[in-house]
């Protein structure tokens, strides 16, 4: 009766041992991916307005007001799409079902249910570069106008979602 | 307390499912031994009979089931391992340096698959000469036999598109090297006997097939890959069937 048990907790301790290991397998420790967390230049680089040059390469917005600097994600809250920017217009149009946003990120027309995410940034310490961090998101619950969904430029432009420059 | 577990064993082994998994009691008597060898997939694929004598280790050495068993850990490992690798000249040696370093027990996978492979080469050749020397090959088992002999050769087929896949220097070369003996085929090789007459360069003889060019390049790597993890496992699987299939209905050989 000892054997038997020796043998089937020995069994069951070798097929538990095999499961764990096949399911650890699954989960490597490294991912060939785009970094979410990468340095896009020193705010000088960057002039008063909505900065389209690293949508393609980073899927985000750099904008510059006359408070600061935040970075938005260039993702529609809609479906996903990539929205694209009107310069003449002042708007982001997305080309999948029409969602408007403006510079804010606020909606201003179409299906989207929130406003644009906006990530976390911060400036190096050693170079003065601004870090982005891209799975950081700021995503405030949008109260209802007849203009659109609004969130408030004082609710937005907090640490670490805004850089304040003189 | 135990007249509580009884109702719920009786209430479990009542059901449709209980029921159209296990169709017979336990195997006490011969008519439940008999259903049991009848009704279970993995034991059907022995002989109903068999003479005392065959039953001996010392007879078979189990040299068959191993190769059978070492089949089925290639198998399972072998999915494991596609999990991680991609057959792409750029990237198919980092992917195998990955599974040392990158991923939890990669290096134990790997290493499953790489010694079942040459364990599974091993009891295939010992399982022949066993075969050989006991006159299991004679009729009427001369047909399995010649399967036995289709069955090595793919083995071996299998082993040689696996070895080129790790995609260093030694795979690179043992993989040029036996693509030269294949351009040295009679009739059907650029550089074997009656081959330039049938009109056969290296642009269209059998190498050329098999390598997907000239030399070995990303689509020789593709086709190996094709070859070692769709292709050869599906035919040795079919002939592995008509083989396990084969000794059921002939029996075994051996003393009485």
């Amino acid at each position: 009766m000892l054997s038997l048990g020796i043998g089937w907790t020995g069994m069951m301790g070798a097929l538990g041992g095999t499961g764990v290991g096949a399911l650890r397998f699954m989960f490597p420790n490294v991912t060939y991916e785009p970094p979410t967390i990468f340095k896009i230049g020193t705010p000088g680089e960057y002039g008063a307005g909505v900065d389209n040059r690293l949508k393609k390469e980073r899927q985000i917005w750099v904008v510059r007001n006359e408070r600061g600097l935040y970075v938005m994600v260039a993702i529609c809250r809609h479906l996903g799409c990539t929205p694209n920017w009107f310069g003449d217009q002042q708007l982001f149009r997305c080309p999948c079902h029409g969602s408007i946003y403006d510079t804010m990120g606020n909606v201003v027309g179409g299906p989207a249910p929130r406003t644009l995410w906006r990530a976390g940034v911060s400036l190096d310490t050693v170079d003065g570069q601004i870090v982005v961090n891209f799975t950081q998101r700021q995503d405030p619950d949008p109260k209802g106008t007849p203009e659109g969904l609004m969130v408030e430029d004082s609710v937005r432009e907090v640490s670490p979602f805004f850089i304040p420059l003189a | 307390m135990k007249k509580w577990f009884e109702d719920i064993q009786k209430i479990i082994v009542e059901t449709q499912i209980w029921k159209s998994v296990f169709r017979h009691g336990y195997p006490d008597t011969d008519a439940n031994r008999a259903l049991v060898m009848f009704s279970n997939v993995i034991l059907h694929l022995h002989p109903v009979r068999v003479r005392r004598g065959a039953l001996k280790i010392r007879f078979t050495w189990c040299l068959g089931g191993l190769t059978f068993f070492f089949f089925i850990m290639l198998s399972i490992t072998g999915v494991f391992l596609m999990f991680y690798y991609v057959p792409d000249t750029r990237r198919a040696y980092n992917d195998i340096k990955d599974l040392g370093t990158v991923i939890y027990f990669g290096d134990l996978f790997r290493n499953m698959h790489r010694w079942s492979a040459h364990a599974m080469v091993l009891s295939v050749w010992l399982h022949m000469t066993r075969v050989f020397f006991t006159g299991s090959y004679k009729p009427p088992r001369e047909f399995n036999w010649v399967v036995g002999v289709l069955l090595l050769v793919i083995t071996l087929v299998l082993s040689w598109t696996g070895y080129l896949l790790p995609w260093d220097q030694l795979a690179l070369w043992a993989v040029t090297v036996g693509s030269k003996m294949a351009e040295a085929t009679p009739v059907i090789g650029n550089a074997g006997p009656f081959g330039p007459e049938m009109g056969f360069t290296v642009q269209n003889d059998i190498a050329f097939v098999l390598l997907g060019g000239t030399v070995v390049g990303q689509s020789t790597l593709l086709r190996f890959y094709v070859l070692h993890c769709l292709a050869l496992p599906l035919v040795a699987a079919l002939f592995m069937a008509i083989h396990f299939w084969r000794i059921r209905k002939d029996g075994f050989s051996g003393p009485l």
